[in-house]
């Protein structure tokens, strides 16, 4: 455990600490001014005595790597910062936007794995037959869906078309609900963006299993446990499917860092208030703090993932303890 | 096994799904669902974005002094009675008795002339210009303001006193500076609405406040949906889950809404403008034959019935919407090919070297680089049209789409015109107080650059500013109308923007919602008016 | 937005050089027999299929695509199949026309990507060491670089060009092929004949050359078809949403102009979005399949 967090944690941490740094100059490289933002869109009427006054009550006039070094004296705080654009703290906006895409992209997740594994599973059980054959296709043709095309014909079907969801937002607006009738409002909203989302995880899940299970199949023990009689049923759930998890379980703690900035495109259709449309919504209105913001909980998502993975593995799978 | 229970689980998920009521949640009855663009930060005077609806919505929790009616004239709102001194520069104003903050305590003078003077000391883009021709204020006694000016302001009515919201001095006395405003919650106002709930980037609750001294508001309850997206707030606004939407209608969906039982569909003139903004400092562009031609390679009025399927109107070419009060009748502009070519040819650009592009007397080729913004499918369409046009007389234009930020760095930088600029051409467009406010053609066209701060192109001509300044100080309605008209008439020939079009303000709401909208001349129907009569 | 690769094979979904190696394919001499398979066959003809009718735009689609030939918003009729767009071209020329652009940026961004992916991973794995372990932070690096905001940089300060996408696709996808090929060449390196190799004093130049590029050039190839896949759709999403070059009509930028002129609400997804999304998803499909028909034929563990 040790020798874990020296070496590997010490790469981890040059990772996290490129990473802020690459997070903070990119918004600064990007052209033009927050000024905007800051004063809202009649700042063209404003002379430009006035623009300098804002400019340095905002602290945008500071050299670069002054502004760089109270960034990081704030990260080390937990201060995520003040976004110009909406006048909120920015861990308030974050915090109020992260739920809804951990609920969209989490469930997805898990429903897609769960899913997956079972059809994966179904499909190397009957490795060869048309299940096995028509299931790639099946995968194959959801994995090279746009996801973008799909929520949209979601919508103009089952929203739009029969009425039978909601078209935007995660809840409806204005309308306290309480109990069931507020568990049922969000399930509503969630229904399309989590189906399009699931669908098209799926396939990858899918893939894995099936591979994992074909790979370890043909694996020696198992031959040898076959020889000894014992139980086809017994051979794939005992042995088998305990190694073929070990690879899905690694690809899910990989996708789970993936999940806060995953849904972009699928929030943006949906009008989902996730983290995704809330960092291309910040992209677009260049407001720097919140994208800085929003950066650093993505990268120390994934780089959390990455570390948990790393950790649990060897517990996983005890051949690996050793082996290192 | 595993498999089959998973099938269970799944088909009782969709049955909960699909058994709960489909239409959904309806609108309750005394509320109003209308549908803005973008969060408005707290919907106070400091922390509101955008020009439209932004200020529009701001007003129904503020009050002004005075409030633009129907036809963005300056009606008395907070003041009852108003005298104004001959020269102009002393105004006396009585406001009404028994007006109340949200709080409870009164609004008074005192609250006026802290108001005026905060916004002179705490900048505002909007409002701290206009204010500053303000000498002093005085609060003889609670319901009698008097304003000093220090010289007479065409504009002071309808850019000041009918713009600037009256804030609470018992609130905003203790916030001094920039970042503070705007990072102020407290929404006390004075307004019909007060503002009950909001939820970042989500929606504002706004319920009607019972005292309003003007009278009790007509709709109890106000919510708005925040709905970015311009497909999914129509796509609601049919689906009647909102009722009232304050983008303008897009024209490809003005023949369907108009067919759907319920929905009521209502058309104005447009202030907002879409143009093509000349870089006058270009070694090229600024000769004024070439522009001349450019301009009569476009075909106004195919990209009316193209772009705006109709929905449209032809653009002035002294900018001026002609249904705009100070617009110089007999001013326009007919786009002709073949005089397009005859001016090209009568300047000395030709094709030397019959490479299909026509040079310049020097040899210069004339290649341009059309700036649009990225986001803005229509002039994005423009564009190209125009590219294709200008091929058509052998003048290469290649079409460059940005960001937002990215074309205000080259077109605008820093907002500040006196930065220079560095462009060829862009599309560009303002958008509708533009047009309203009487300084207009002295902001688009003085070339001194805190002057003419929307003189983007850095056109320069002494007459225009001359004739800009005096109308700047001109308070008679008639003389004002007579410089306008001359300065139309010049920037007519010189040509530093051509106006494509203005394009219609379609409004849709469903009847059965609410039916008592007021439609504002070239802005809409989200306004003060449509809620609550103007106070006697 | 979701990762490109649409195979995911046991050596890449694990990160951890031992358990790769207890399930790295087993490599054998260079030659090998090549079966295609049905699924190959299908990816191979919509490649096919879909590259000529690009190629033959010309004289296959019925108008100029940038040439307004009609009223806008027509529904289909005998003269324009899928009808006209908002400014009155033909839908059914700019999709044909399409087929150059989006295939286009597919395979050149794949190009870039896989250029990179493969001298990184070679480099990684054969030479080992802290070249290999700095080069896999950088992986990990890449892995993490925000997508969008330096999609909308790069779009800033050059334009939003064919060009750009390309390149910055090209350079945030090579990371998952580099990784992949690592591992081959740990296992490649690991083989007896090549250690002997190596004893025997062949420069790591001459092992390289006669010994890992060989047995990595086959996996590149089915990495790139699989790279291609997805960049083909990463361009989509990125046109759809208005950050691509609205100007060149890929299918990405027919759908954002589909989107933002209302097809949804006004019945013409059904002829403006559908047809977009078809293609898009049958030039992945093709991609996919061939790509994947490629490894099964490349890894004898997984064939039947």
């Amino acid at each position: 455990m040790l020798r874990f967090l020296a070496g590997k944690g010490v790469q981890y941490a040059l990772v996290l600490l490129f990473a802020i740094t690459l997070n903070f100059l990119l918004p600064r490289m990007m052209p033009g001014s927050p000024l905007v933002f800051l004063v809202g869109e009649d700042i063209g009427f404003m002379p430009a005595a006035q623009r300098a006054q804002i400019m340095r009550e905002f602290g945008l006039d500071q050299a670069l790597w002054r502004q760089y070094l109270i960034y990081l004296g704030n990260l080390a705080q937990g201060d995520l910062g003040f976004s110009y654009q909406q006048g909120r703290p920015i861990a308030e906006i974050i915090l109020n936007r992260l739920p809804w895409t951990l609920l969209l992209v989490g469930l997805s997740l898990l429903l897609a794995t769960l899913i997956g594994v079972t059809w994966g599973l179904l499909a190397a059980w009957r490795r060869g037959t048309s299940v096995d054959l028509g299931s790639l296709g099946v995968a194959m043709f959801f994995e090279s869906t746009p996801s973008f095309w799909l929520g949209m014909i979601f919508i103009a079907v089952f929203a739009a078309g029969f009425g039978w969801f909601p078209i935007f937002g995660a809840q409806t607006i204005g309308v306290p609900l309480s109990g069931a009738a507020w568990v049922v409002d969000r399930l509503r909203h969630l229904a399309l963006p989590m189906a399009t989302l699931t669908l098209i995880t799926i396939p990858g899940m899918f893939m894995i299993m099936r591979y994992a299970m074909l790979a370890v199949l043909d694996e020696q023990y198992v031959t040898t446990a076959r020889s000894k009689g014992v139980a086809e049923r017994r051979v794939i759930y005992g042995h088998a499917m305990r190694n073929a998890l070990l690879p899905v379980a690694t690809v899910f703690m990989l996708n789970l860092g993936t999940v806060v900035s995953g849904a972009t495109v699928i929030e943006t259709v949906f009008s989902y208030p996730g983290i995704g449309r809330l960092l291309f919504e910040a992209v677009l209105a260049r407001d720097y703090p919140v994208i800085q913001a929003t950066f650093f909980i993505v990268t120390v998502s994934v780089i959390g993932m990455n570390i948990i993975a790393d950790l649990l593995y060897p517990i996983i799978d005890p051949r690996v303890r050793h082996a290192r | 096994m595993a498999l089959r229970r998973w099938r269970l689980v799944m088909a009782t998920l969709v049955a909960v799904l699909l058994l709960v009521p489909a239409a959904g949640i309806g609108q309750t009855p005394g509320s109003l669902r209308l549908a803005i663009t973008r969060d408005e930060g707290h919907l106070n005077p400091y922390t509101y974005q955008t020009g439209y609806p932004g200020w529009n919505l701001m007003t129904l929790v503020y009050d002004t002094l005075f409030y633009p009616d129907a036809n963005n004239e300056p009606i008395p709102w907070l003041v009852r009675s108003a005298q104004v001194s001959r020269d102009g520069l002393t105004w006396t104003l009585t406001l009404h008795p028994n007006i109340r903050w949200h709080d409870g305590r009164s609004l008074t003078s005192e609250d006026i002339k802290f108001t005026f003077e905060y916004v002179i000391k705490v900048a505002h883009s909007r409002w701290t210009p206009p204010a500053r021709v303000i000498e002093r204020v005085d609060a003889p006694n609670p319901t009698t303001v008097v304003f000093h000016l220090k010289n007479a302001d065409a504009g002071f009515r309808l850019r000041a006193l009918a713009d600037v919201p009256i804030l609470p001095k018992h609130i905003w006395e203790s916030v001094t500076t920039v970042p503070a405003a705007r990072a102020l919650t407290n929404v006390v106002g004075s307004g019909p609405y007060m503002v009950a709930e909001a939820q970042p980037a989500q929606f504002y609750r706004l319920t009607a406040n019972p005292q309003y001294f003007a009278g009790q508001p007509r709709v109890r309850e106000l919510i708005l949906p925040v709905i970015r997206d311009a497909t999914v707030s129509f796509t609601a606004l049919q689906a009647a889950q909102i009722e009232a939407n304050v983008r303008t209608l897009a024209p490809e969906l003005v023949a369907q809404f108009e067919r759907l039982p319920g929905m009521k569909v209502v058309r104005g003139a447009g202030f907002a403008s879409t143009l093509l903004q000349f870089n006058m400092e270009h070694p090229l562009l600024k000769d004024p034959k070439l522009r001349q031609a450019i301009a009569n390679t476009i075909n106004t009025r195919l990209m009316v019935r193209l772009l705006m399927l109709g929905f449209a109107v032809g653009g002035s070419p002294g900018y001026l919407h002609p249904d705009s009060p100070l617009y110089a009748p007999g001013v326009k502009f007919e786009a002709n090919k073949a005089k397009a070519v005859a001016l090209l040819n009568e300047a000395g650009y030709r094709d030397r070297n019959n490479d299909g592009i026509r040079e310049a007397q020097d040899g210069t080729p004339l290649r341009f680089t059309l700036l649009t913004l990225a986001g803005n499918p229509i002039r994005i369409r423009g564009a190209e049209l125009i590219r294709t046009w200008l091929r058509d007389v052998g003048i290469d234009t290649t079409v460059r789409v940005q960001e937002d930020a990215a074309i205000i760095d080259q077109v605008w930088p820093e907002f500040d015109v006196c930065k220079g600029r560095r462009f060829d051409m862009a599309v560009f467009g303002w958008s509708a107080p533009v047009m309203t406010r009487p300084t207009a053609l002295r902001d688009l066209f003085h070339s001194d650059c805190n002057i003419g701060v929307l003189n983007i192109g850095g056109y320069k001509n002494p007459q225009i500013d001359r004739m800009g300044e005096q109308l700047a100080i001109t308070v008679d309605p008639a003389r004002q109308k007579q410089i306008a008209t001359e300065m139309q008439k010049i920037v007519a020939q010189d040509l530093p923007v051509h106006v494509l079009f203005y394009p219609d303000t379609i409004m849709a709401y469903r009847q059965a919602g609410y039916d008592r909208w007021v439609f504002q001349k070239g802005q809409g129907i989200i306004n003060k008016l449509s809620f609550v009569d103007p106070p006697k | 937005m979701r990762s490109n690769a649409a195979v995911k094979t046991t050596a890449e979904a694990t990160d951890d050089g031992a358990a790769a190696r207890a399930m790295a394919p087993t490599v054998r001499a260079p030659r090998r027999r090549f079966r295609l398979g049905a699924v190959g066959t299908v990816g191979v003809l919509l490649i096919v299929m879909l590259s000529s009718a690009g190629g033959l735009a010309p004289w296959i689609a019925p108008y100029d695509p940038d040439e307004t030939v009609g009223d806008p918003f027509e529904p289909p009729s005998s003269r324009h199949w899928l009808g006209t767009n908002d400014v009155g071209r033909d839908i059914l020329s700019e999709l044909i026309y399409g087929i150059r652009i989006s295939m286009t940026v597919g395979f050149l961004a794949a190009a870039v990507s896989i250029a990179i992916g493969t001298l990184v991973g070679i480099v990684a794995g054969y030479f080992s060491g802290w070249v290999d372990m700095l080069l896999m932070r950088l992986v990990d690096i890449v892995l993490v670089i925000p997508f969008l905001p330096l999609m909308i940089l790069l779009a800033a300060y050059l334009g939003p060009s064919f060009w750009n996408i390309i390149l910055v696709i090209g350079f945030l996808v090579w990371a998952r092929p580099a990784r992949v090929l690592r591992a081959q060449v740990l296992s490649l390196r690991s083989l007896d004949y090549v250690d002997a190799a190596r004893a025997l004093g062949a420069s790591s130049a001459r092992v390289l050359r006669r010994h890992i590029l060989p047995g990595v050039l086959s996996l590149s190839l089915a990495q790139f078809i699989l790279a291609a896949s997805g960049a083909i759709l990463i361009e989509a999403s990125l046109s759809f949403l208005g950050l691509g070059d609205p100007t060149a009509k890929s299918w990405g930028s027919t759908l954002y102009y589909a989107q933002v002129r209302s097809a949804f609400l006004s019945g013409a997804w059904k002829w403006w979005v559908v047809p977009p999304g078809v293609l898009i998803t049958a030039a992945v499909l093709g991609f996919a399949f061939t790509g994947y028909a490629l490894e099964e034929a490349l890894n004898p563990r997984l064939q039947r």
